[in-house]
């Protein structure tokens, strides 16, 4: 481990997250289905990608991703402080298929490689909406 | 020559650059900049203001620069006049409009302007494109949580063009084995370059340790992976080159131009850090132009980080895809290099005015002023804008005599 590890900070819910975060707080990341062909869309479609039909519905995601590509967020040191957490900013795949532009957490920066299998966790900062975030799987 | 291209239209050429002060410049707005930069581009031309109708304008992160530039500039029934966004493409998409506007006679003398004082006193130059939240350091003042899609990402720390290029850089390590030496050949390459360029910020030698001894930003860039902050603008006349033949300065033919937006950003998309919209743009403007590649003898591309340079290289075909990071190690592109790129240090070392970096150096060698650093021969230079996250490109072929 080369480093704390940050996790996320707040998010506030508005008219269009609200079902999502409904979700969040039940634990379940909440994709959307279409009704009329069956692919899985990303939680913020308003169409499906694959037939552009409308009255997509939540359907909870498997949970289970892969590492697309992440970074290393380094604070700028301040004169006299050690050095802050790191946060690690990731794109990963879901096991249906979107991607999500999100973060890991409880991640060794020094092993993490492309393809590796994830995890959802949900984190909730104080004052925020539960945020999901990802982590190695285990085993 | 003829004054009138195969289809009997003008020829678009830039006949005035104007680049004010640069760098950390105090005191002046980016209102400011643009209006001295307009001023110093009409001058170099050998125009006087009263013959400019028409005006581009390009505001960086601090805005400003809009259509009340026009005002300040007084200058009157204006045949042409807009405020232009795509980000780092912006410039070249000025220059690409104000030539077709003299083309079809809309126009004579259309100045376009960026400009941007984005640094204060006090205040580090990451702020301004960092959208850095520090999460061991909560304010003290409560600022409302964002919401949103766009306030999840912000929330799980997906935000600043930092992060964001180094998600598309760690996607070309992975997948073609590109390495952080490979970024260190392209800054050291440049910072050889800036040398030459009394304009540049950064001059003094670096190398390839002194690369990897800067600071982490977010891995896998370092402090000398991303470009200068600078206070300052940039202006260019476009004309025509029958008007244009008896003005000051040797015209610069705008000979071919192309866009590229590929608009996938933030969705499921194989492409993202691998394959940009230069692999659009760049094709088109060198079939618009009727060059081939191996035919310029100056490259100016986007370099808002090192490895925007490696990729853009692969789109345009310089390399194989893939290839971009073992090119740039061989040295093909420092001073001496078989591929003059980036002459003036670019973004990473002269100055960061957007696309105005990339197109002002093709300026400056095109008509031959390059002094220490110039290109022989320089008869045709390709500039490349690149905007958003790697989401809108622009390409311009720039030359000395029509094709």
């Amino acid at each position: 481990m080369s480093g704390r590890v940050a996790g996320p900070g707040p998010v506030a819910r508005n008219a269009d997250t609200e079902v999502f975060f409904d979700g969040t707080a039940e634990g379940k990341f909440l994709l959307l289905g279409c009704q009329v062909c069956g692919s899985i869309n990303r939680p913020q479609a308003e169409r499906c990608a694959s037939c552009d039909a409308t009255g997509l519905q939540p359907v909870p995601a498997s949970g289970r991703a892969t590492l697309v590509s992440w970074v290393v967020v380094h604070p700028r040191p301040r004169e006299g402080e050690p050095p802050g957490p790191v946060t690690i900013p990731a794109i990963v795949e879901l096991d249906e298929g979107p991607w999500w532009w999100s973060q890991l957490v409880d991640a060794d920066t020094d092993t993490l490689t492309a393809g590796m299998p994830l995890t959802v966790e949900f984190r909730t900062p104080e004052g925020s909406e539960a945020v999901p975030v990802f982590t190695p799987a285990a085993g | 020559m003829s004054q009138s291209d195969a289809n009997g239209r003008r020829r678009p050429v830039i006949a005035g650059l104007g680049v004010t002060e640069m760098g950390t410049v105090y005191g002046r707005s980016s209102s400011q900049f643009a209006a001295d930069a307009v001023r110093l581009a009409v001058a170099d031309a050998g125009l006087q203001m009263g013959d400019v109708d028409g005006l581009l304008t390009s505001g960086g992160t601090t805005g400003g620069v809009g259509l009340g530039l026009q005002r300040d500039l007084a200058l009157f029934d204006l045949r042409l006049l807009s405020e232009m966004q795509a980000f780092g493409s912006t410039a070249g998409g000025m220059v690409q409009f104000a030539s077709m506007a003299v083309q079809s006679g809309m126009a004579d003398v259309v100045a376009c302007v960026f400009a941007d004082a984005p640094l204060r006193p006090g205040r580090a130059a990451g702020d301004v494109y960092g959208g850095g939240r520090r999460p061991d350091r909560p304010s003290s003042a409560p600022v409302p949580a964002p919401s949103g899609w766009g306030g999840l990402m912000l929330s799980a720390g997906v935000s600043g063009a930092n992060t964001m290029y180094a998600l598309g850089a760690r996607r070309h390590m992975e997948k073609f084995g590109t390495t952080e030496e490979d970024f260190a050949a392209v800054a050291v390459a440049q910072r050889a370059w800036a040398a030459g360029n009394p304009l540049a910020q950064f001059r003094e030698p670096m190398t390839v340790e002194d690369h990897h001894a800067s600071r982490w930003i977010a891995e896998p860039f370092r402090k000398l992976d991303c470009c200068l902050v600078s206070n300052g603008g940039v202006a260019v006349i476009v004309t025509t080159a029958e008007r244009a033949a008896s003005l000051a300065k040797p015209p610069v033919h705008v000979l071919g131009w192309g866009q590229g937006h590929p608009g996938r950003l933030f969705d499921r998309d194989p492409n993202f850090g691998i394959r940009t919209g230069a692999a659009q743009s760049g094709p088109t403007a060198l079939a618009m132009a009727g060059v081939k590649l191996s035919d310029l003898d100056v490259v100016e591309l986007y370099d808002c980080y090192t490895f925007t340079v490696i990729v853009s290289l692969e789109d345009y075909g310089f390399c194989e895809k893939g290839e971009g990071g073992p090119f740039v190690s061989s040295g093909v592109s420092a001073p001496g290099g078989s591929l003059r790129l980036n002459t003036g240090g670019g973004q990473l070392s002269s100055y960061y005015m957007w696309g105005m970096t990339p197109l002002s150096e093709a300026v400056i060698q095109v008509r031959g002023e390059g002094g220490d650093r110039q290109a022989f021969p320089h008869n045709l230079a390709l500039v490349s804008g690149n905007g958003g996250i790697l989401d809108h490109h622009s390409t311009l072929v720039l030359g000395t005599e029509p094709v």
